[in-house]
């Protein structure tokens, strides 16, 4: 019903229903088993083939030391193991000419590895003019991307503990540029198929770049993880998402999808939850680390450190920008990421609409539970 | 010097004064007192043993949480509810009336906060409380002093003090711990450091605790740095001090010149956190990179106060039980200086994903000169082996170890000190592998190697040599399927501090957690092998691995004072081809013909 307002609202649903699939399309099993095991899969874009390449020149120069040192090291041990009464030969105590030679050449090895390493860096973080630039926010704990036109991602899947992992399009074969930044603590957008990850950070830009790669002819889509990096407190290993590489036809299709204007208040704001709120308030009624909105709108609501407040659109708009303000009570030490300059006057309106259509009868009735956590905590709340 | 004002000086000094262990005629609570108000650096020494093996316990307990929790992802089942989950402490939330009581309704959320609570212990418990002062503090006082040929430590009372405040700064964070722990991780990067727990003061007293715990690490080294340029028995010159010392002399100046930084940063965090300062937090124009920058400027030296005295260690074991000069003294002694120098200027290299191209493009540079140092110092160990007369003991067993480990643990930098592969591994397992196969492959290894190598000389008793043999083998097996696991979930894209995870990495976390088992296993085999040992372990002789320093010369364990006279440094401490050692025959130690 509700719940897949935001994803049917297209004009030709058939048309980009593959796009919407749950079924992931994860690439493995290409290149050989070395980089398997390493990887998972070689890797399909010119960052991470770059970046492969080093790590196996790195990692075949460790195995040739390592084989050789440990080697010596076994040999000579059973070699020279003592026997009683036999002294150990006198032998040279240093050698000026080896030492120098094993200074000087594993130098030189270092230096070579310095400079591939930032040959390879620069192509991660030097967009070249022609890349598409999207706007990455990390907030606790899920991403938003907003497009060059001012899309934001749709569609959506459910996975591990989440109701919703947001898949986010790109096209095949283009140069994209990240350009990021975190509105509450640190993150790290890690997208490992194309070995490259930066940290997001509030009040500040950073960036980073890739180029897709070519999708075979058998495939619509192919998709990629994304992963928060950056520890950022209780759901980070939640905080993950898809990239999901399509053609470029397909891509202007589903931007076009997207697109938010056709969507009803109700609608809107039903999106806006998904893509900020979900994390911490349900809307059946179960426990988050924030109330539920279930049947919540009209009600009086207790605050922290006493008095009560009438839950209303003032009410609502105040909690989403200024959430210290007035915070409810039994959610204590949870801190709220102030969505000032986050969402416009539209999407706040939305979440009002949203907010409202989920019913305003107090809670005791039927089989969703607002009570729960407030029963748990006012049982233990009669001892003291 | 200071003069002891102890019981045993009544005797004198003659031939029979006793052990610094002898209790005798001083009952129960005068033994207490006598070590509680010793300045003793042996005494000193054995109580920071004890107390950092108590923090290792603690660490390793929540380390095995760690693991356990990661044995399988969590999902939602059919009916809406957590799976996956092994302990949910659940979260302190205030009711309506004001009381404090935990929710326990199993959510995500709620487990991600109980799993953040436990890894942050184990970080913190193991990096401050446990590794920084294992073998400095524990091996480094007890040894440091009779290696030199000395009565005691320049400052007795000012080493008492350290033990002292190392245990203030422990309770600090024990308290924190027991009023429901922090989840801000080990390094507290703000503004997550600053934000987390508004309502109570569990962060600062964790931080607080890391403030206190450096003023023990920076008196030590002062004490330490005094000590080895006042109090050389006559006759030893600075290339005639073991390598151990040499260690322990750089990680000194690491010590006393990096930790007043870290100092500084947490007096700041705990500021910003109580006074809303502004430095840190960018709500309030604060910058949150500042805080990484002052942070690894002292972390990224302490790295090497963590390994080089393990490093230290490791010479002196294999000198030893392969009865051979150390190859390349100079150097190893120039190198452990080297490396202390370099380590303060590769900071940086934590922080790839955070700051710009330059930057990152000096860091990387200067983090591969850090590299070299590192290099030769493993080359000039195993070429130590050539020509030996090599014992296959529990000491030297642990010796070879930690070259293969760390051999490991340094390699795996070299992707991570490239910047290119770094983008791809930062913050992720292979992160997390390398630094434990520096950290315990590498200094921890040595820790235990050390302990078996001086056990006899401190405690006066030997261990059952099997059993520490195969507590060695089940060290080593159980670590390397523990950790190396991680290093191909890193490359594969498992990001660390993970409560949960992707099904694919489950194979490769359920090998992981096994090892952590059998790595348990073996340091609970070493602690029973220690416990029988010292109720029923045969007594040792003094010199018992036919070593050259000095601490050999006296006896095990040594009396009070250390030597019944000032000792005169007449060789090397790697002069097997020409001494036979104290206290041994040389038929059990014979020399090669052409000297003798």
């Amino acid at each position: 019903m509700i719940q897949d307002a935001a994803n049917t609202v297209s004009q030709a649903p058939d048309a980009l229903a593959p796009f919407k699939s749950e079924q992931l399309n994860l690439i493995a099993g290409e290149g050989g088993a070395l980089e398997q095991l390493l990887f998972r899969s070689a890797g399909q874009n010119v960052q991470a083939v770059m970046t492969d390449g080093l790590f196996l020149l790195i990692f075949w120069f460790s195995v040739f030391f390592f084989v050789l040192l440990m080697g010596l090291m076994v040999y000579w041990v059973i070699r020279y193991r003592r026997r009683p009464g036999v002294p150990a030969p006198v032998s040279a105590s240093h050698n000026g000419p080896l030492e120098i030679f094993w200074t000087v050449v594993p130098s030189s090895a270092l230096l070579v590895i310095f400079i591939a390493g930032f040959r390879g860096y620069m192509s991660k973080v030097v967009a070249p003019t022609d890349a598409i630039q999207l706007n990455v926010t990390g907030i606790k704990w899920d991403w938003n991307i907003t497009y060059p036109n001012g899309e934001r991602s749709a569609y959506s899947l459910p996975m591990g503990t989440k109701k919703a992992v947001k898949i986010f399009v790109l096209p095949e074969d283009t140069s994209i540029q990240l350009l990021m930044q975190s509105k509450d603590v640190i993150h790290a957008f890690w997208v490992p198929d194309y070995r490259t990850k930066m940290d997001l950070y509030p009040n500040r830009y950073t960036t980073y770049t890739f180029h897709t790669e070519k999708l075979r002819d058998d495939e619509t889509y192919r998709d990629h993880w994304i992963f928060c990096a950056e520890y950022c407190g209780d759901q980070h290993s939640e905080m993950y998402g898809i990239f999901r590489v399509v053609r470029k036809a397909d891509y202007d299709k589903i931007l076009t999808d997207w697109s938010a204007g056709s969507l009803s208040c109700e609608e809107l704001g039903q999106l806006v939850y998904k893509n900020n709120c979900i994390s911490c308030h349900t809307v059946d009624g179960g426990s988050g680390i924030g109330p539920t909105w279930l049947g919540a709108f009209g009600t009086t609501r207790a605050l922290e450190g006493g008095g009560s407040v009438l839950i209303d659109e003032n009410y609502i708009r105040e909690s989403i920008l200024y959430p210290q303000a007035k915070r409810a009570a039994g959610f204590s030490g949870q801190n709220m990421t102030p969505f000032l300059g986050v969402l416009s006057d539209e999407e706040i309106a939305g979440v009002i609409c949203y907010y409202k259509s989920l019913g305003s009868q107090p809670a005791g009735g039927g089989e969703a539970a607002p009570a729960e956590s407030g029963a748990a905590a006012g049982g233990s709340s009669t001892g003291g | 010097m200071t003069v002891m004002d102890r019981p045993h000086d009544v005797m004198g000094h003659g031939h029979e004064e006793g052990s610094f262990l002898d209790n005798r005629g001083l009952g129960f609570w005068g033994t207490i007192w006598d070590w509680a108000s010793t300045v003793d650096h042996k005494k000193i020494g054995v109580m920071y043993l004890v107390a950092v093996l108590t923090m290792f316990f603690i660490g390793g307990v929540a380390g095995l949480a760690v693991r356990l929790e990661l044995f399988e992802p969590m999902t939602v089942n059919a009916a809406n509810e957590v799976e996956g989950v092994l302990f949910n402490a659940g979260k302190l939330v205030q009711t309506e009336t004001g009381e404090m009581v935990r929710d326990r309704t199993l959510t995500a959320a709620g487990a991600g906060n109980t799993y953040n609570r436990i890894f942050t212990i184990h970080g913190a418990v193991m990096v401050f409380m446990f590794i920084i002062p294992s073998v400095p503090a524990a091996l480094g006082n007890f040894l440091l002093p009779i290696m030199l040929g000395a009565k005691d430590v320049a400052f007795p009372k000012l080493n008492l003090l350290s033990w002292y405040i190392y245990v203030v700064g422990s309770l600090f964070g024990v308290v924190a711990l027991i009023m429901g722990g922090t989840d801000t991780g080990w390094t507290f990067y703000t503004p997550y450091s600053i934000q987390t727990d508004a309502d109570y003061y569990r962060v600062v007293l964790m931080v607080g605790a890391a403030f206190i715990l450096g003023f023990s690490s920076i008196l030590t080294g002062l004490n330490f740095i005094v000590t080895v340029h006042k109090l050389r028995a006559p006759g030893m010159g600075w290339f005639d001090m073991p390598l151990f010392i040499w260690a322990i002399y750089a990680t000194s100046i690491i010590q006393v010149l990096a930790t007043p930084v870290i100092g500084i940063t947490l007096l700041l965090l705990i500021f910003e956190r109580l006074f809303r300062v502004g430095i840190f937090d960018p709500s309030m124009g604060g910058d949150p990179v500042l805080y990484q920058h002052f942070f690894w400027f002292y972390s990224h030296p302490v790295v090497y106060v963590m390994i080089l005295p393990g490093m230290g260690i490791i010479s002196e074991l294999l000198a030893v039980h392969s009865r051979k000069h150390i190859f390349g003294y100079r150097a190893i002694a120039f190198s452990s200086l080297g490396i202390a120098g370099v380590s303060f200027i590769v900071w940086g290299h934590h922080m790839f994903t955070a700051m710009g191209e330059l930057a990152s493009a000096v860091f990387s540079a200067l983090t591969f000169l850090v590299a070299i140092p590192t290099a030769i110092k493993v080359f000039n160990w195993i070429a130590t082996l050539y020509k030996g007369s090599i014992a296959l003991n529990t000491p030297m067993l642990y010796a070879l170890s930690f070259l293969f480990l760390f051999s490991i643990g340094g390699l795996t930098g070299l992707p991570l000190g490239a910047l290119a592969t770094d983008l791809h591994l930062h913050d992720s397992y292979f992160v997390v592998a390398h630094f434990h196969y520096v950290m315990m492959g590498g200094t921890v290894i040595a820790f235990i190697g050390g302990l078996h190598h001086w056990w006899p000389k401190m405690f006066g008793r030997m261990y059952n040599e099997k059993i520490g043999m195969l507590g060695c083998a089940l060290v080593f097996i159980g670590f390397n399927v523990t950790f190396f696991t991680q290093f191909i979930l890193g490359t594969q894209g498992m990001p660390r501090r993970y409560a949960s995870y992707v099904e694919h990495f489950q194979l490769l976390h359920q090998i992981s957690t096994v090892g952590s088992w059998i790595l348990a296993v073996g340091f609970l085999v070493h602690l029973a092998n220690f416990l029988h040992s010292l109720v029923a372990g045969p007594k040792a002789p003094p010199n018992p691995w036919g070593g050259l320093t000095l601490e050999w010369e006296t006896e095990s364990p040594p009396i009070a004072h250390n030597f019944h006279h000032e000792p005169l440094v007449k060789h090397g401490p790697y002069d097997f081809e020409s001494v036979v050692p104290p206290h041994c025959s040389e038929e059990d130690y014979p020399l090669p013909k052409s000297v003798s």
